[in-house]
């Protein structure tokens, strides 16, 4: 058995029509040309229906194959042969649309290695993908994409991340930073393997995006009992018009339109489409159900720190007892820097030796040198502070209610300073020595590039209120809130009073998305309509449980899933009218006697390319969006790569 | 399922209507070895459980191949 090409039956069948038509052949060879052209088109599809029929199954093609027999029988070669034709022709040209409505996921199948190359001792060995394992050293060499997840061990290069993550910005990659399967390398690498082959992120992308596209929505599981009852319900009208009618062309007709083509691609077409277009601008939506939801966020709520905010708080001010304010230059910390502010952070610094609270390596990296040895009995408070003993006095360092709990005396004006450091948008953090208050420190987190601009976008989409929730004080988040035109902040908030808060937020009505980091925020996310985590190419967990995954740190890959979640789901409205109106007009039409067979395939397949035509349009990125991705790339990685570099410094420095 | 099953792959480019999905199915189920067999119309996905020591890649291959769509054997 041979599997040509469709296109050539289809190509020679149409050129005979053509020839029966232009009226070159007369009686006899023009019926004979009709019938050349059903048989040439119609033996694939006669062929697949006996392959189908073999095995227990009456199919579409058995059904086409039966109406051209029927037409042969009764003399209409022009209905034969115009039924297989445009079947055949149909079927083609709607093949090749669904596989571009596959296409995204086609494009990230092609990130992963033909071969690769393992180190063997000095030697180099090729080997097929499906042989490596964890543990093997794998060379990469310049212009090659990364076959492994894995850690540089040797070797330094550009790495571009930006098919699996959407971030277009290269990163530079030394020895002990992780690199991801699918990445290109502008450079050699040799790379210890963790994870390959199915168990690399781009593997679980993969499945996560085909899993999404393969689950259907309760609304298409009833398309599709609709549609097993649909073909043999009209297999048997045909049959009962037969009988009742004697008309063997109503009967045949009925066959042709069997089928209900549009209707049951109409929704898991769009999805797939639009789904895939999703993930190719790194955001994962996990199926119909969960874009359905997100297409009708009404509330959207955000997790501050990390989320809205970079995450990485610097020590940025500093007021001394008594009222002498210091701004903490970003950089060369030592030498700008009075030397009493640089007093009081590098006290401050030496008190939490040894913490790994986000505060506590703002105050290491801002101290700049290494802050001496550990000190004395460090006790840590839970959510307040620490106190420790350095050099023989007792330290107390944490939030001023820390503070005002361990008894330390604020004078009137140390707690204005604290205030407009609060109205500033700073984190404050307070020192005392002996009991008695030394200085404020203000700590900075920037707002994500672009963060504006994402709020603003999700408020056109529909979102019509926006929420931010937080541990920290009030001041600090409505000063963070006013610079992102938040208007609902909820503050002060212990780590289990998020969830609360989403839960309070969806019984007031309307859809609710929280936005969170996947690990910390989990319960809130969980208890949203739409759990949405971001930057989750690194943590496994929060890619597989959140309905919508962010693969970068960008708010606005956000606003641009939203609006084609939307997108898609008018699509999804649209085709199911064109399938149902296509089912209706071919009914009355066939029962009214006006439409014919070659006329009842036409309306049929046309309505079916219309249908997965009308998704392909979300496969292509929106003109504006995908202007402002590349935007959001390029800047975004900028930022990242700054910060990369300094946390180099940071940690240097602590060693 | 089966103690000895190997879950395998296959992808399609010429999966189009949904009634190709039983055909394909049934064929691969009819196979002795194969525990379990999926088509995935709107990703041309084909998922099969199977003994390899029974049925070998090849032979799902083959199988679907033999109803009439071309599928090759994929990684993930």
């Amino acid at each position: 058995m041979t599997l040509r090409s469709p296109l050539l039956p289809v190509l020679v069948a149409g050129t005979l029509i053509v020839f029966a038509w232009l009226g070159l052949a007369s009686g006899p060879v023009r019926d004979a040309a009709l019938l050349a052209a059903a048989v040439v088109a119609g033996a694939g599809v006669a062929h697949r229906a006996s392959l189908a029929l073999r095995r227990g199954h009456v199919g579409i093609e058995a059904l086409v194959a039966l109406a051209a027999l029927g037409a042969v029988a009764i003399g209409e070669y022009w209905e034969a042969a115009a039924v297989t034709f445009l079947f055949g022709l149909g079927h083609m040209l709607e093949a090749r649309a669904m596989g571009r409505t596959r296409r995204a996921v086609a494009e990230l199948l092609d990130l992963l290695p033909d071969h690769v190359r393992v180190l063997r001792g000095d030697a180099e060995v090729d080997v097929d993908p499906s042989e490596v394992r964890a543990g093997d050293l794998v060379v990469v060499r310049p212009g090659e994409r990364v076959p492994v997840d894995g850690r540089v061990e040797r070797g330094r290069a550009a790495v571009d991340e930006s098919t699996l993550t959407g971030e277009s910005m290269p990163v530079d990659k030394g020895p002990g930073d992780a690199v991801a399967t699918g990445a290109s390398a502008h450079g050699y690498l040799e790379v210890r393997a963790e994870a390959v082959g199915a168990d690399t992120t781009l593997a679980r992308v993969v499945h996560l995006v085909e899993a999404a596209q393969e689950a259907r929505p309760a609304r298409q599981r009833a398309i599709e009992r609709f549609a097993r009852f649909y073909t043999p319900a009209v297999v048997l009208a045909s049959a009962l018009a037969f009988a009742l009618t004697r008309d063997a062309h109503i009967a045949l007709t009925l066959l042709v339109i069997a089928c209900p083509g549009a209707l049951v691609i109409a929704t898991p077409i769009a999805l797939v489409a639009g789904i895939g277009r999703s993930a190719r601008d790194g955001v994962l939506i996990k199926g119909g159900d969960a874009l359905e939801r997100f297409a009708r966020t009404a509330v959207i709520a955000f997790d501050k720190t990390g989320t809205l905010t970079l995450g990485r708080p610097r020590a940025s001010d500093v007021v001394l007892a008594g009222g002498e304010a210091f701004e903490v230059p970003p950089d060369a910390l030592e030498r700008t820097l009075d030397p009493g502010a640089l007093r009081l952070v590098a006290l401050a610094a030496r008190a939490e030796t040894g913490s790994e609270h986000p505060l506590a390596l703002a105050l290491r990296t801002a101290a700049g040198t290494p802050v001496g040895a550990r000190p004395d009995q460090v006790e840590s408070v839970s959510g307040g502070g620490a106190r420790a003993t350095v050099d023989g006095s007792r330290v107390a360092v944490g939030s001023p209610r820390f503070l005002a709990e361990a008894g330390v005396r604020l004078a009137a004006g140390d707690l204005a300073a604290l205030d407009a450091l609060r109205a500033r948008g700073r984190t404050v953090a307070g020192v005392a020595r002996g009991g008695r208050f030394e200085g404020w420190i203000g700590f900075a987190d920037a707002v994500r590039p672009h963060a504006a601009e994402a709020i603003a976008a999700l408020r056109s989409l529909g979102a019509r209120r926006l929420v931010m929730l937080t541990g920290d004080h009030a001041l600090a988040a409505a000063a963070v809130a006013d610079e992102l035109g938040i208007d609902d902040v909820r503050a002060g908030l212990l780590p289990g009073d998020k969830a609360t808060h989403v839960a309070e937020l969806g019984a007031l009505g309307g859809v609710v998305a929280m936005v969170g980091d996947g690990v910390n925020d989990a319960p809130a996310l969980a208890r949203a309509d739409v759990g949405v985590a971001m930057g989750v190419a690194g943590t496994r967990v929060a890619l597989e449980a959140a309905p919508v995954a962010l693969m970068r740190d960008d708010l606005r890959a956000l606003a641009a899933a939203l609006a084609t979640a939307q997108r898609t789901m008018r699509v999804v409205r649209q085709n199911l009218a064109i399938a149902l109106g296509t089912v209706a007009i071919l009914a009355v039409g066939v029962l009214a006697g006006h439409v014919h067979m070659a006329l009842g395939m036409l309306v049929h397949q046309v309505s079916v390319l219309l249908v997965v035509l009308n998704a392909v349009r979300l496969t292509r990125a929106q003109a504006g969006s995908s202007a402002a991705g590349a935007l959001a790339g390029s800047s975004g990685a900028s930022a990242s790569h700054q910060t990369r570099t300094r946390s180099a410094t940071a940690s240097g420095s602590l060693s | 399922m089966s103690s000895a099953s190997k879950r395998s792959v296959l992808r399609s480019s010429e999966l189009s209507c949904p009634s190709c999905v039983r055909v394909i199915e049934r064929a691969l189920r009819a196979l002795a070895g194969v525990t379990h067999a999926e088509v995935f119309v709107s990703t041309g996905r084909i998922e099969v459980f199977h003994d390899p020591e029974r049925v070998a890649t090849a032979d799902l291959v083959a199988a679907v191949r033999a109803v009439g769509y071309r599928a090759a054997p994929a990684l993930v």
